[in-house]
């Protein structure tokens, strides 16, 4: 565990709403990132994965957001007190973006080739044709045909999947130990969907680099990714290697593994989640699917904070039954 | 053009008589009208004066008998003049404020930057001229308000105040429309990768803030410049500017048709012209911008 | 989410004043809503009650602002105050027929654009409707009074010839939207007849732009119709109208501002009451605070 790319620990992230209103939208994110892992991260709207995004590049004072406890810390540095010249260092160089999505990723009044001279440069000085041709060679990476004329359009003469394209290579310029990708595939065909996640297993594979895959498609990220992380309500409800995904000991990732709609039995009963998820910052006590579980009793909502318990290597769960229901 | 023509044709009166006066003889008048070709078909004037156009030919006052063209060629000068200025001036100031405010975007400051430009624009120009020729031409003699003097640095006492007010009403108009713009952009995604790219400060001002949001204001702009080119023609009344926006409003009381076709002419290829400008200039900010 | 309180059942009006109040943009309208009403009733009211008449000559000229006129007197020794509020139903009045009247029309031409199949009807009235749009309004009307001659009525006229192209283009706009719309579908395959589809259910969804549009062409008409007067092309005098007060005023700015100075004010607050009120409405559209 020592050796993790990203330890991430009781991670609470509040939100200034107004001048005396603080809303809690991260409240307890738990989980490492190992160097090379291909890790993904789940949840439904509002549990708080963007915000989680945005704490690992530093841009959540953007939306009036802030790390309010917890520890974040990537390669050894503690990024909750990271300095601008220490987010100079790391954001862009050691931990590339994904936008979350591809149409307003790209800047619509720059050509695409002085968007990826920026991402190679990163502010720093740098010889024209070394960056032009480093341009050329990542966009041949991402298996962009005709780079010379790519390098010279606008965003709005790309397709969504091109311009996603285009927004991984300015991510890798500089070979960054980490990706984190937010739902990078929102908004694209079903095909091209496909094509991205292949491209991202490629470049994990030929970097080494540690990707998050953000998402809220389950069967998607069970298929691409080695490990998941499950995000309810702020909170990290489980962590488990995909293939072990049907062995779920949290009643939560169970009812979003089931509430998949099944293509290979269509006629099967289309099973969904009941309620909604509670409203951010509104938080229940106890376990917040507490309200939509099928296992719940009043200990489960008890006013104390759940914790992660150890189910075997690499899977750990945030339900205070499983052991329980599941048995041994 | 069909339209500045169609509308002398459409007036229930005479420009001859009312040229020459309620008490005029009748064979005066028939010879005043015959003069002025009035006599002949509506088809046949329009085609006259649209002919006229092309050989640069506008007409002759019918108060003074001064060539229509000549007299715009002398007070447009002016009035170019201090447009050019005062959108200069304008777009110096409304940028910092706007994109400064925009992205900031503190509660306080943006509701008292809205409130006082809604001011602004709500006040009508003419009563901020006079409140300003109160305070500067009436109490102290910084602005003369008669008399204007066109050579170089003298002109100047006449122009700054005029200039200066056009700039403040123009400002409010920029630097809202500007506002609104930077805070749709600041909102965009591109914002946060161009964050991530370590781009540095200034660059990332005018690539991933300004850049993207000027291209609406400038349409807009284009669209808000016929507006100003009304705006002018009360200023340089109250300020007694031979500028061409006095000239159409003396032109207008004396009933001088020809005079006010001409200036309406001109006006109407400004405003087409300006908006051209305005979508070409958008254009090379925005290329989605279709023109 | 705190905005549902407001619909609960038992929220006493007072309570569902205050939420409204406090919903992005509240106070602005409120402000708005209470300075233009103010000034509308004191313009209804005081000529009727107020201790002189437009007309009268109550005493010196050019008297400088006292209790018995607030206000000073103008050059023939009129009451200004009494002026200033007798020029709100005028001012107000022609603004309100100036606007009323070219979106009744144009929202009507409008409809009739996106409804018509004819080439050539939309062809020409759509180029008329560019042409006009295509000319600076306060420009034309200066223009235009050239030909019909100055005059209040004229500019009713004038005004109507000129913006009713404003409104036909966001109706035409509007319209067409709307004609796609699911919902007209529907009403056709209930069998409803055509005039009640366009009564009930395509007049209502093209008008709600028109007449948020309408509002902040009043301030622009209110200063147009002043500005006019302003350089003696439309109020005469002794008609008391704000913009020939100024006008009247500039003579005497030196000895006597209040000439100047109130008039503007009356009409600083008619025109400042409704810009408040539109940018109170399009923050609540918006829905920032």
């Amino acid at each position: 565990m020592s050796n993790a790319l990203v330890q991430i620990d009781s991670l609470r992230i509040d939100v200034k709403v107004t001048r005396t209103r603080r809303l809690t939208i991260v409240n307890s994110a738990t989980f490492d990132v190992e160097p090379g892992q291909l890790l993904g991260l789940i949840g439904e709207s509002g549990s708080g994965k963007t915000m989680l995004c945005r704490s690992l590049v530093g841009t959540l004072y953007r939306r009036g957001a802030y790390i309010q406890s917890g520890s974040l810390t990537f390669g050894g540095t503690d990024l909750v007190n990271a300095s601008p010249k220490d987010w100079r260092d790391i954001r862009g160089k050691r931990i590339g973006y994904i936008p979350q999505s591809a149409l307003a990723g790209p800047n619509p009044v720059m050509t695409i080739g002085a968007q990826m001279a920026e991402a190679i440069k990163q502010g720093e000085k740098m010889d024209n044709s070394y960056v032009r041709a480093r341009a050329l060679e990542l966009l041949e990476i991402v298996q962009i045909r005709r780079p010379e004329i790519v390098l010279k359009q606008y965003p709005y003469e790309l397709s969504g999947g091109m311009k996603q394209r285009v927004m991984i290579a300015c991510a890798i310029a500089r070979e960054p130990q980490l990706i984190v990708a937010d739902e990078p595939t929102t908004g694209l065909d079903v095909t091209v969907q496909a094509e991205i996640m292949e491209l991202l297993r490629q470049i994990r594979r030929d970097l080494n680099t540690s990707i998050i895959l953000v998402s809220h498609d389950l069967p998607l990220i069970n298929e691409v990714c080695d490990d998941i992380v499950i995000m309810h309500a702020g909170a990290t409800v489980e962590k488990i290697p995909s293939e072990q995904i049907e062995k779920t000991r949290h009643p939560y990732t169970q009812a979003l593994y089931n509430s998949r709609i099944d293509l290979v039995e269509p006629r099967g009963k289309l099973i969904t989640i009941n309620g909604q998820p509670p409203t951010v910052g509104d938080w229940p006590t106890g376990c917040r699917f507490a309200a939509r579980c099928d296992y719940a009793q009043p200990q489960c909502s008890a006013d104390v904070e759940i914790p992660l318990a150890t189910v075997g290597t690499k899977h750990v769960s945030a339900c205070i039954r499983q052991a329980e229901i599941w048995g041994k | 053009m069909v339209i500045a023509f169609s509308l002398i044709r459409l007036s229930p009166g005479d420009p001859a008589a009312a040229r020459l006066g309620a008490g005029a003889e009748t064979e005066a008048v028939e010879a005043l009208r015959e003069q002025l070709g009035l006599n002949k078909g509506a088809l046949e004037q329009f085609i006259n004066y649209m002919a006229g156009i092309f050989r640069g030919d506008l007409g002759v006052s019918l108060v003074n008998g001064v060539d229509v063209l000549e007299t715009i060629q002398r007070t447009f000068p002016l009035t170019l003049i201090y447009i050019t200025l005062s959108v200069l001036f304008a777009f110096i100031i409304s940028i910092p404020v706007g994109t400064i405010i925009g992205w900031s975007n503190k509660a306080t400051a943006v509701y008292i930057f809205r409130g006082i430009t809604a001011i602004i624009i709500a006040t009508p120009n003419f009563f901020i001229a006079m409140v300003a020729i109160l305070i500067f031409s009436v109490q102290r003699n910084w602005a003369p308000v008669f008399g204007y003097v066109s050579e170089f640095p003298e002109n100047l006492k006449y122009l700054w105040l005029p200039i200066a007010i056009n700039t403040l009403i123009l400002v409010a108009i920029i630097s809202r429309v500007l506002h609104t713009s930077v805070v749709d952009t600041r909102e965009e995604e591109f914002v946060e990768t161009g964050i991530i790219r370590g781009v540095s400060r200034p660059r990332f001002f005018w690539f991933y803030i300004l850049k993207p949001s000027l291209a609406p204001t400038v349409v807009l702009m284009s669209y808000m410049m016929a507006t100003m080119l009304g705006a002018t023609v009360i200023l340089e009344t109250i300020f007694s500017l031979p500028g061409i926006g006095r000239e159409l409003v003396g032109a207008v009381l004396a009933s001088d048709y020809p005079m006010v076709q001409g200036i309406l002419l001109m006006f109407g290829v400004i405003t087409v012209l300006l908006s051209f400008i305005g979508d070409l200039l958008a254009y090379a900010l925005d290329r989605r911008v279709k023109i | 989410m705190s905005s549902n309180k407001a619909f609960r059942e038992d929220a006493t009006r007072r309570e569902r004043l205050k939420e409204w109040v406090s919903r992005p943009g509240g106070f602005g309208i409120i402000t708005g809503v209470v300075m233009f009403a103010s000034i509308t009733l004191v313009g209804f009211i005081y000529p009727l009650v107020g201790p002189y008449g437009s007309d009268e000559f109550v005493g010196k000229s050019l008297e400088a602002p006292s209790l018995a006129h607030p206000m000073g007197l103008d050059q023939l020794g009129r009451d200004v105050m009494t002026r200033v509020f007798s020029a709100v139903p005028i001012d107000i009045g022609i603004a309100f027929l100036g606007v009323s009247i070219p979106l009744v029309i144009g929202t009507i031409v409008g409809i009739l654009l996106g409804l018509s199949k004819n080439k050539y009807f939309k062809s020409i009235v759509s180029s008329l409707i560019d042409g006009i749009n295509a000319f600076p309004l306060l420009i034309i009307a200066i223009a235009m009074v050239a030909f019909l001659g100055p005059g209040l009525f004229n500019v009713v006229i004038i005004l109507t010839i000129m913006n009713w192209a404003r409104y036909a283009r966001i109706a035409r706009t509007r319209a067409v939207v709307v004609l796609q719309q699911n919902y007209i579908e529907a009403t056709k395959l209930m069998g409803y007849s055509r005039r009640r589809v366009i009564r009930k259910h395509i007049a209502p969804n093209v008008s709600s732009e028109s007449l948020a549009y309408a509002l902040s062409d009043f301030i622009l008409v209110i200063i147009i119709v002043s500005g006019l007067s302003f350089l003696g092309l439309a109020a005469r005098p002794p008609t008391a109208e704000w913009g020939s007060m100024i006008a009247d005023g500039r003579t005497f700015l030196g000895e006597a501002w209040w000439l100047t100075v109130f008039p503007g004010l009356a009409l600083c607050w008619a025109a400042i009451s409704l810009s408040f009120i539109v940018e109170g409405l399009s923050r609540r559209d918006r829905g920032n605070a």
